[in-house]
């Protein structure tokens, strides 16, 4: 169905208080090896397109999701939103405004055509340009380009049309020394067409899986006692993420926060910032899934809570601002140069793990490296652990800058007084 | 009832199967259409949704020693010359590689598996906030929530000699228990997975008190001591083991990447001589019981480790292929959006000997662990990583009393598989699950087993 003929079923239905139609078009094309084989390319060219349906009733909000899809007709949508105003009426939720205030409608002017195949060949000639080593090579790769247009409308005749580029890589780098094979995990993913940048990524991990052929256990090297620990890219994520959702409004509304407003979260006076939009940064969006245009917002100024952050509804419950769902964190504060000093880095973890409840963290350790103050020495097969809500009370902040799919800051988070067995 | 659109595609896919033959050797149309009814009830919010999460098309075809795919919304008015161009690329960068081509039987079957307990919107809400009212009554409960999942799926597979569909049920019911004192702040869950949705909720409410129970023990826990222990692992947790040590392990889509240590190891002993192990689609009924794959092959059951030994791994219909063995039926996608991958369905240790009493009575120090957290495997090298959510103290072959959270089990495969030393005698599959591939391509799983008494490293 046509998007204005969607609407004009939503419009004609009296018994709702409240809509929100959502569509997002994709267009990708991947291209998949073993090897340096192309064992198979694929096209997809979808739409989701969602509708939130609100029904205000007594003293409650009541809302059901519904999906429109290429077998709908105009008559099967209205029994669709007719259905979902009953299962409403019977969602007695305490009210709250259905729709966030938005006062511009978001309308990307970037209208730029991609040739998505060709800059996913030239992503595979980059990616495999790094593929130079006789006992080392990529023996997986997935390559995914895309773009996606999202089409926003609601009840108060907010319109947004908004437009996202993205590249995705996933590679499976292989070392084999004298006695065995062994390899490494790596999720690459940009906004940016950045050939070079990609072949530096892939370079880099697969030295990692030399490191990782050539490393020692846990048990063949002495480590001194209160060894900083450097921790980056998915832990480093995990941890922030962390941080963030518990003075979420919905963690405080719900109680299961274990911070508050200027409550103290790390002596180090760093600060958390969350951005809609950071070039480079593929999670991007200038508007949430409610529609709301995002702006940025510190949540973490001078190491304590500064913000409260969160969506329309437990934003009115609380009595706050809302902010909306903002997708990109940015961290900043002082910088530590821990390069002099014995540290351990860890490169890669099996799975890494975080119980926001208990704040216990950490997992096995695929790679790391130690520099024991003269030399780096990799290792593999151990486990870290510790509890975040502690260490992150003296967390330092390295001095080299990254940026993954929803953040930008530093590379490291460094911590000291991780158990390490 | 195979959902309505779907069947109505079937001639359509026919015919656009018999105009793409004219540019392929061989094409394949899988429809797929999944309608998610979620109901949840929880402390402050209910919520009920019917989401077709899935409602679409992907087409498959071979020419020039290569496979290409096309995923789309809708077939009606789709022309092959729209798949052609999508998906024929100038100058591909590739070295030469000829992938054979797919054979087939004629084969046309429906078929069917249905919820035979339907229940209505107002009684599922009803029930589900029954045990949210009743987690309430304990004043250390800060937040509860209560679900009901029902995935109804239908696919059609069609191609020159196959048209086939299907249509089946499944049925989760969740509950998740948070607890606080003062900043110490703990988390339970129960899930279950049935094929019918009264056995799901009257399951749920059965065990509801036990979730409390611990929900308000776990106030009390404490960190493990990082060391090497006897472990009695509960269902959930030995599913865990096997899906992680021996089904991603012998993915044979792994195979042919040479990315899995296992094709080295088949007729070898990986495990005690005590440990059999299993996956299939048609192994059991449970979340991953489908009776065709997404490639169209037949659903089958496969012993992976007998006596110890490692028999053979599971593949989808493109990894038999190339390495010259019988599909399995376990080519899954995340959805029609998505690329088939070899995927686990059910998977699950098989029963032993022993009584669970006698193998508690055997512990001099170890715990008892329960409850899946999440887990990674490493099958090129053969690490494993499992987080059990809590663990139960055992001395001298009694409970102590004493609860430990999280407890995460790591090391070598093989070290941990071979150390199991009792073997229960009934099994438990769980269908509540999801598994990804390296960190994506979500599908529906289940896996479980006995009780297993083994040697592990936990920390």
């Amino acid at each position: 169905m046509k998007t204005q003929d969607i609407l004009k079923c939503l419009k004609a239905n009296k018994n709702l208080s409240a809509y929100q139609l959502i569509e997002n078009e994709k267009d990708s094309r991947e291209l998949f090896y073993v090897l340096d084989h192309l064992e198979i390319n694929r096209a997809v060219k979808t739409t989701t397109t969602i509708i939130v349906v609100y029904v205000n009733h007594q003293d409650y909000t009541g809302s059901s999701t519904i999906t429109v899809t290429s077998g709908d007709d105009e008559k099967s949508l209205n029994k669709k939103i007719k259905d979902a105003i009953v299962k409403a009426k019977a969602v007695k939720n305490a009210y709250y405004p259905a729709l966030p205030e938005i006062k511009e409608n978001i309308v990307d002017k970037n209208q730029d055509k991609y040739d998505l195949n060709s800059i996913a060949n030239n992503v595979a000639k980059a990616v495999f340009k790094a593929n130079k080593y006789d006992s080392g090579w990529l023996n997986s790769t997935e390559i995914f380009v895309s773009t996606i247009r999202t089409k926003f409308f609601d009840s108060n005749n907010v319109k947004h049309d908004v437009r996202k580029f993205n590249i995705s890589v996933e590679v499976i780098p292989t070392w084999a020394n004298s006695k065995e094979e062994i390899e490494l995990y790596k999720w690459y993913e940009t906004s940016d067409i950045n050939y070079s940048e990609i072949t530096k990524e892939i370079d880099e991990l697969l030295l990692n899986a030399k490191d990782r052929s050539e490393a020692k256990k846990l048990k063949d090297v002495k480590l001194p006692k209160d060894l900083k620990v450097l921790v980056k890219n998915d832990m480093l994520d995990l941890i922030l993420d962390t941080f963030a959702e518990d003075i979420n409004l919905r963690s405080v509304f719900y109680k299961q926060n274990h911070y508050n407003k200027n409550d103290l979260v790390s002596d180090n006076k760093l600060s958390l910032t969350l951005k809609p939009v950071v070039k480079g940064c593929s999670a991007s969006s200038k508007i949430d899934n409610n529609g709301m245009v995002l702006k940025n917002t510190k949540i973490i100024s001078d190491g304590k809570v500064k913000k409260l952050w969160g969506d329309n509804r437990f934003a009115y419950y609380l009595k706050q601002d809302p902010t909306g769902n903002i997708p990109v964190k940015e961290l900043d504060g002082e910088r530590f140069d821990y390069s002099k000093d014995k540290h351990l880095i860890i490169e890669n973890f099996s799975s890494p793990q975080l119980d926001e409840a208990s704040g216990y963290w950490g997992g096995e350790v695929r790679l790391a490296k130690y520099f024991d103050g003269k030399k780096y020495i990799p290792l593999t097969s151990f486990s870290i652990s510790g509890n975040i809500y502690e260490d992150f009370k003296n967390v330092k902040l390295s001095k080299e800058e990254v940026k993954h799919p929803s953040y930008k800051g530093p590379k490291y988070l460094i911590f000291e007084g991780v158990k390490i067995h | 009832m195979l959902n309505k659109f779907l069947k109505s595609k079937i001639k359509t896919a026919k015919s656009l199967v018999k105009d793409l033959r004219k540019t392929y050797d061989y094409v394949s149309i899988l429809g797929s259409h999944v309608l998610t009814k979620r109901i949840s009830v929880g402390t402050a919010n209910t919520s009920i949704d019917e989401i077709e999460g899935e409602c679409g098309f992907v087409i498959k075809v071979y020419r020039d020693g290569r496979y290409s795919e096309y995923s789309c919304d809708d077939i009606s008015d789709l022309k092959a010359n729209d798949v052609i161009k999508a998906l024929t690329l100038k100058d591909a960068f590739t070295s030469e590689f000829n992938v054979k081509m797919l054979e087939e039987k004629e084969h046309v079957e429906d078929y069917l598996r249905e919820d035979k307990d339907d229940i209505s919107n107002d009684e599922i809400v009803k029930r589900l906030t029954e045990i949210k009212d009743t987690m309430h009554k304990n004043a250390k409960v800060i937040n509860t929530n209560c679900a009901y999942v029902k995935r109804q799926v239908s696919k059609i597979f069609v191609s020159e000699k196959k048209c086939l569909t299907q249509k089946y049920d499944w049925i989760n019911a969740m509950l998740i228990v948070v607890t606080r004192d003062k900043d110490n702040i703990k988390t339970n869950y129960h899930a279950e997975g049935e094929a019918s949705s009264l056995k799901a909720l009257n399951l749920l409410k059965k065990n509801s008190s036990n979730v409390l129970d611990i929900a308000v023990r776990l106030l009390d826990a404490k960190p493990i001591k990082p060391g090497k222990y006897t472990i009695i692992t509960d269902p959930s947790i030995s599913g865990l083991i096997a899906h992680e040590a021996f089904g991603h392990g012998v993915e044979m889509d792994m195979f042919v990447k040479n990315r899995a240590k296992a094709k080295d190891y088949i007729g070898k002993y990986v495990a005690s001589p005590i440990v059999d192990m299993y996956d299939g689609a048609a192994g059991v009924i449970s979340s991953a019981s489908y009776f065709f794959d997404d490639d169209g092959i037949e659903a089958s059951k496969t012993q992976i480790i007998k006596k110890g030994i490692l028999q053979t791994g599971i593949s989808d219909s493109l990894s038999a292929l190339t390495l010259g063995t019988k599909p399995t039926g376990n080519g899954r996608r995340e959805s029609y959006k998505r690329k088939v991958y070899t995927r686990m369905t059910n998977t699950y240790f098989g029963k032993g000997k022993d009584k669970l009493d006698d193998m508690i009575k055997s512990v001099k120090h170890g715990y008892f662990l329960f409850q899946t957290n999440n887990g990674m495997e490493d099958p090129k090298n053969w690490q494993i990583q499992c987080t059990a959510s809590y663990g139960l103290e055992i001395k001298d072959g009694k409970f102590t009393g004493k609860i430990v959270t999280p407890v995460v089990i790591s090391g070598y495969v093989v070290d941990l598989l071979s150390s199991i030393s009792m073997v229960s005698d009934s099994v438990k599959v769980i269908g509540s699950g999801m598994c990804g591939k390296g960190h994506k391509e979500w599908v529906y799983v289940s896996d479980g087993g006995p009780y297993l008494k083994a040697e592990a490293k936990l920390g």
